[in-house]
């Protein structure tokens, strides 16, 4: 095995686990708040990365532009899904919103299908994205290095977001208890939905991110990575962001190293490397790297 | 000040406030005493928003000569921007919230930055400990720094009127005295006081007129002389053989 050989492993795995993370940021927030896993949100990475290849297809946008399309897709996806299926079930059991969010991703994808048919099509990304820069023995595209800026980036924001503003305060009252938040004057149906509209959004952008990567996307494609990102969330400790890009970047790197590191007989074993991970964490440390005791809302 | 006027609500299913009707007026001290169950919380509740009653007004009217509002049609939080705060049962203060934060979030609708700021410097110098203990998260506190926590959390609001539910639940003898004397301080300072507290004896001392509630209905009312020396409250709430 060479140095830039690793590299190059390394940095797919930066960039697989940046994916990974900013979907898992979503199942956490929307964890966080509703106590309910949303089971639809890999689908959000599908329509992310629809949307993208629309906003490159139609016209020559620049791509800062096409992320804000994306981002504001996935935001309004993500709020339709809360108004229409999370808010009438809340007070319901959970499993009642588990199932529910289930229908909501059956529905998305036959709707994709649909729509877009099955087969799958090619991401085509402009070619200064494709340009390759020199770092001394590796060369790396200017998608992947955007890639990995563009979720750090997105992450510092959402954490001084969360952590620094009264929006996000009010947001963190609203997680831990819906009445005292109430009290407080917070409209929690607001904090809700915009719980939704920034998970959804990140995933979106990862929907993006996994188009420019792979160069292929189709109306299934969310879900698999969906379920990774859900397995991330779980091993940094479902509720918390921090946890969740923790999470992400883990088994990004983990999965990609297993991968390029093992013998190819064993490379087709990475999904399944991927849920034992989960099933061993869960054995030591149940709610995760950095998750609080689990509760439910009373 | 406020006025509930045959108050009836639901809770869980029973209809457990039965025509209640109560005035609290303008800088006093009143109280709403009574059993675990009797319908204290629940009233509570529904002033503030909480809960929807299913029949009667509560009607606020936050300056003197301003029209009365129906509070039973507004959401929890256009009544506290209307004037009403509302320091809840067993304090419930915001666990993954640092002892600032929690301050802060209790002056959310309000967008005087240098008026916020003045308050928070008025409870620090109140309640010193709050802030030497600013970055704490707030359920490292003790019972004691949590009430004085969610009292600063309820003022925060520049409330007109505060509501206490069961500010002495679970304090030690010496706190609960410090924490009446807190609310009459606060009196002082010109909020109204709305309070629920199986704590009678404690409760009657300190109000100017107070309320008994049994089974969801008002039985008894009276200035807080009055009720504590009244017999059947004293064998019921004072422990008088």
């Amino acid at each position: 095995m060479t140095l830039p050989y690793l590299i190059d492993q390394l940095v797919n795995g930066l960039i697989l686990g940046s994916m990974y993370a900013l979907v898992a940021i979503g199942f956490s927030m929307i964890y966080g708040i509703v106590r309910l896993i949303n089971f639809a949100h890999g689908d959000i990475l599908t329509i992310g990365a629809f949307a993208g290849l629309a906003a490159f297809a139609s016209a020559d946008l620049p791509f800062p532009v096409v992320i804000l399309i994306v981002l504001v897709a996935g935001a309004v996806v993500g709020m339709v899904i809360e108004r229409t299926t999370f808010r009438p079930m809340r007070g319901s059991p959970q499993v009642t919103g588990f199932i529910a969010s289930l229908a909501v991703s059956i529905i998305l994808e036959n709707l994709a299908i649909m729509i877009l048919s099955a087969q799958p099509r090619t991401f085509r990304i402009p070619a200064y994205l494709n340009a390759l820069v020199d770092f001394g023995p590796v060369s790396i595209r200017v998608i992947d290095l955007m890639i990995v800026v563009l979720a750090i980036v997105l992450v510092i924001a959402l954490t001084s977001f969360v952590r620094f503003t009264k929006v996000g305060i009010a947001m963190r009252a609203t997680a831990e208890n819906y009445d005292v938040a109430r009290l407080m004057g917070i409209n929690i149906n607001r904090m809700i939905m915009l719980a939704f509209a920034i998970g959804s959004a990140l995933a979106a952008v990862a929907g993006l991110m996994w188009g420019s990567k792979y160069g292929q996307i189709s109306p299934l494609m969310g879900v698999l990575p969906g379920l990774k990102a859900f397995v991330a969330a779980v091993i940094g400790g479902v509720g918390s962001i921090s946890g969740a890009v923790l999470g992400g970047y883990i088994l990004g790197l983990a999965e990609v190293l297993f991968v390029g590191l093992l013998p190819p007989a064993l490379s087709g074993y990475r999904n399944a490397f991927v849920f034992g991970a989960l099933i061993l964490v869960l054995l030591v440390l149940p709610n995760g790297l950095l998750g609080r005791n689990t509760e439910t809302r009373a | 000040m406020l006025d509930l006027e045959d108050v009836h609500i639901n809770r869980g299913g029973t209809h457990a406030v039965r025509g209640v009707s109560l005035t609290v007026g303008r800088g006093e001290i009143v109280s709403l005493i009574g059993a675990n169950g009797a319908g204290k919380t629940t009233t509570l509740a529904a002033i503030s928003g909480l809960l929807r009653p299913r029949k009667g007004k509560i009607l606020f009217r936050p300056q003197e000569n301003a029209p009365a509002i129906d509070l039973t049609t507004m959401k929890a939080e256009q009544i506290v921007a209307a004037g009403i705060s509302h320091c809840p049962e067993a304090r419930q203060i915001f666990g993954n919230l640092s002892v600032t934060e929690n301050l802060k979030i209790g002056a959310y609708l309000r967008n005087d930055a240098d008026g916020v700021a003045r308050d928070l410097a008025d409870i620090h110098a109140r309640f010193p400990i709050l802030h030497e203990r600013g970055s704490v998260p707030g359920d490292k506190l003790s019972g004691g720094e949590q009430m004085m926590l969610a009292i600063g959390r309820a003022l925060m609001s520049r409330p007109k009127l505060i509501l206490f539910d069961e500010p002495s639940l679970g304090l030690a003898p010496i706190l609960v005295e410090q924490i009446f004397e807190i609310l009459e301080t606060i009196r002082r300072d010109g909020v109204t006081v709305l309070l629920v507290e199986q704590n009678a004896s404690m409760a009657l001392e300190f109000s100017d007129r107070a309320y008994v509630i049994e089974a969801g209905e008002i039985t008894l009312a009276g200035t807080g002389k009055e009720l504590a020396s009244n017999s059947d409250v004293q064998r019921a709430y004072l422990g008088a053989a």
